[in-house]
């Protein structure tokens, strides 16, 4: 069954177009990945899916309902990122034990647990918590919320590592008790990539890849080595990235099934075969020239 | 439990391997269960589908088998199967690599099984 479809899916900024004829399906209790860029629409798109916005065309459907103004959609998603608003007037368990009366199957021993490991003031309000510490209660929200569709937009915004490990191993031991779908947009690809299904990879609001977090990982592979001994192999093939890192020495990433036949010759003639990490990946699809950064300072 | 992300070898080859270990050094027995694919997910910290894809390495080459409503198990001789697996497949490849690489510092072949037999003997001292 799936929880998100749309299809040609736009929402514009006045002549901005945020997301662009988007079409995705994400199937239930799946965790999905959403990455792209700085700007490339995942918080548009992510809103849109909770229903805060409303798409300018095309169609999308959230449990087989249109979100926006959706009372059904509200009931059974969240959405957390670091701009979740409460009143001054409560305290952090004051909203604990609020939000419990919004969620049908909210933990709150889970909650309480949580709460308490990662040291929370009970008595303490909302605004005054830290970057980190807003993002971490934020986040115990989404966990003990357990809604059929959970959305979390940057959830690690301003955590330090440990906490972001206790974060992503917190979501996935829920997972594992209670099946849901959910939905995570990060920058930090390499350190959640494991707990994901799939990946989402979007740039200016169009889709780039959707596919299982394990083909991305073997979509692609590095090779270093002589200029001319690269070229040799690679001659005539897409180039995902090229980098000159020595006087005669490039290293190039490509499409794995482009040379898998070619790999062991490829050992052979002393060139260096790499993977290709998700996130290098990821960076080199979205990049505007081959070369990256680098290409800036060439000119001239 | 530690698992090489930077490593060439996808994760869930990296978990087939590291049950094979465990039927290798015997501490999951021939015709004993198997880890579920969401224990493994747990004691990884990794998605249960990527679990599920490394029991089914397993499970292709009939390593370990399903048992309705029970749960994958051990086949009998697995061991046996992974031992000599390995030595035509892992140590195989080793010694290609090992081979290139003499190649490449132009260590003659009498002196590369010289640096294998010191090798061996330094080894079987450190033991006793």
């Amino acid at each position: 069954m799936s929880v998100i479809q749309c299809e040609g899916l736009t929402k514009s900024y006045g002549k901005i177009k945020a997301i662009d004829h988007l079409s995705i399906e994400i199937k239930e209790n799946k965790i999905t990945g959403l990455i792209g860029r700085n700007g490339s629409g995942k918080t548009t798109l992510l809103k849109m899916i909770a229903g805060y916005l409303k798409p300018t065309s095309g169609e999308l459907k959230v449990f087989s309902e249109k979100p926006f103004n959706s009372l059904d959609v509200s009931a059974n998603s969240i959405f957390v990122d670091d701009t979740m608003a409460f009143p001054d007037s409560l305290t952090l368990i004051d909203i604990l034990s609020e939000v419990a009366a919004f969620y049908a199957n909210w933990n709150s021993s889970l909650a309480r647990g949580l709460f308490d490991y990662f040291s929370f003031n009970p008595h303490q309000p909302h605004s005054n918590l830290s970057k980190g510490s807003k993002s971490t209660f934020n986040s115990i929200l989404g966990i003990a919320s357990r809604c059929p569709l959970t959305i979390f937009d940057e959830p690690t915004t301003g955590m330090d590592s440990a906490v972001r490990k206790d974060f992503y191993r917190a979501l996935l031991k829920d997972y594992l008790e209670y099946p849901r779908t959910i939905l995570l947009s990060s920058h930090l690809l390499s350190e959640l990539e494991e707990i994901l299904e799939d990946i989402l990879l979007i740039n200016h609001g169009t889709k780039l890849l959707h596919l299982p977090v394990m083909e991305l990982k073997e979509l692609a592979v590095g090779l270093r080595g002589n200029t001319q001994a690269v070229f040799s192999f690679v001659e005539g093939k897409e180039i995902i990235y090229q980098e000159e890192f020595a006087k005669g020495s490039l290293y190039v990433v490509i499409r794995r099934e482009l040379i898998q036949q070619q790999l062991e010759q490829i050992r052979q003639s002393g060139l260096e075969i790499f993977p290709v990490s998700t996130d290098d990946l990821c960076v080199y699809l979205t990049a505007k020239t081959k070369g990256g950064i680098d290409d800036v300072f060439k000119r001239g | 439990m530690i698992l090489n992300t930077d490593s060439m070898k996808p994760i869930y080859v990296q978990i087939a391997e590291w049950l094979e270990g465990e039927i290798l050094y015997e501490n999951i027995k021939e015709e004993e269960r198997i880890y579920s694919q969401y224990q493994l997910a747990e004691m990884f910290t990794i998605n249960p589908a990527t679990a599920a894809k490394g029991l089914n390495v397993l499970a292709d080459e009939s390593i370990v088998y399903k048992k309705r409503g029970l749960g994958m198990f051990v086949s009998q001789n697995a061991k046996q199967f992974i031992l000599t697996k390995r030595r035509s497949q892992v140590l195989g490849q080793m010694i290609k690599e090992l081979v290139i690489e003499a190649n490449r510092l132009e260590v003659s072949e009498s002196e590369l099984s010289r640096m294998i037999q010191q090798a061996r003997q330094e080894n079987e001292e450190e033991q006793l």
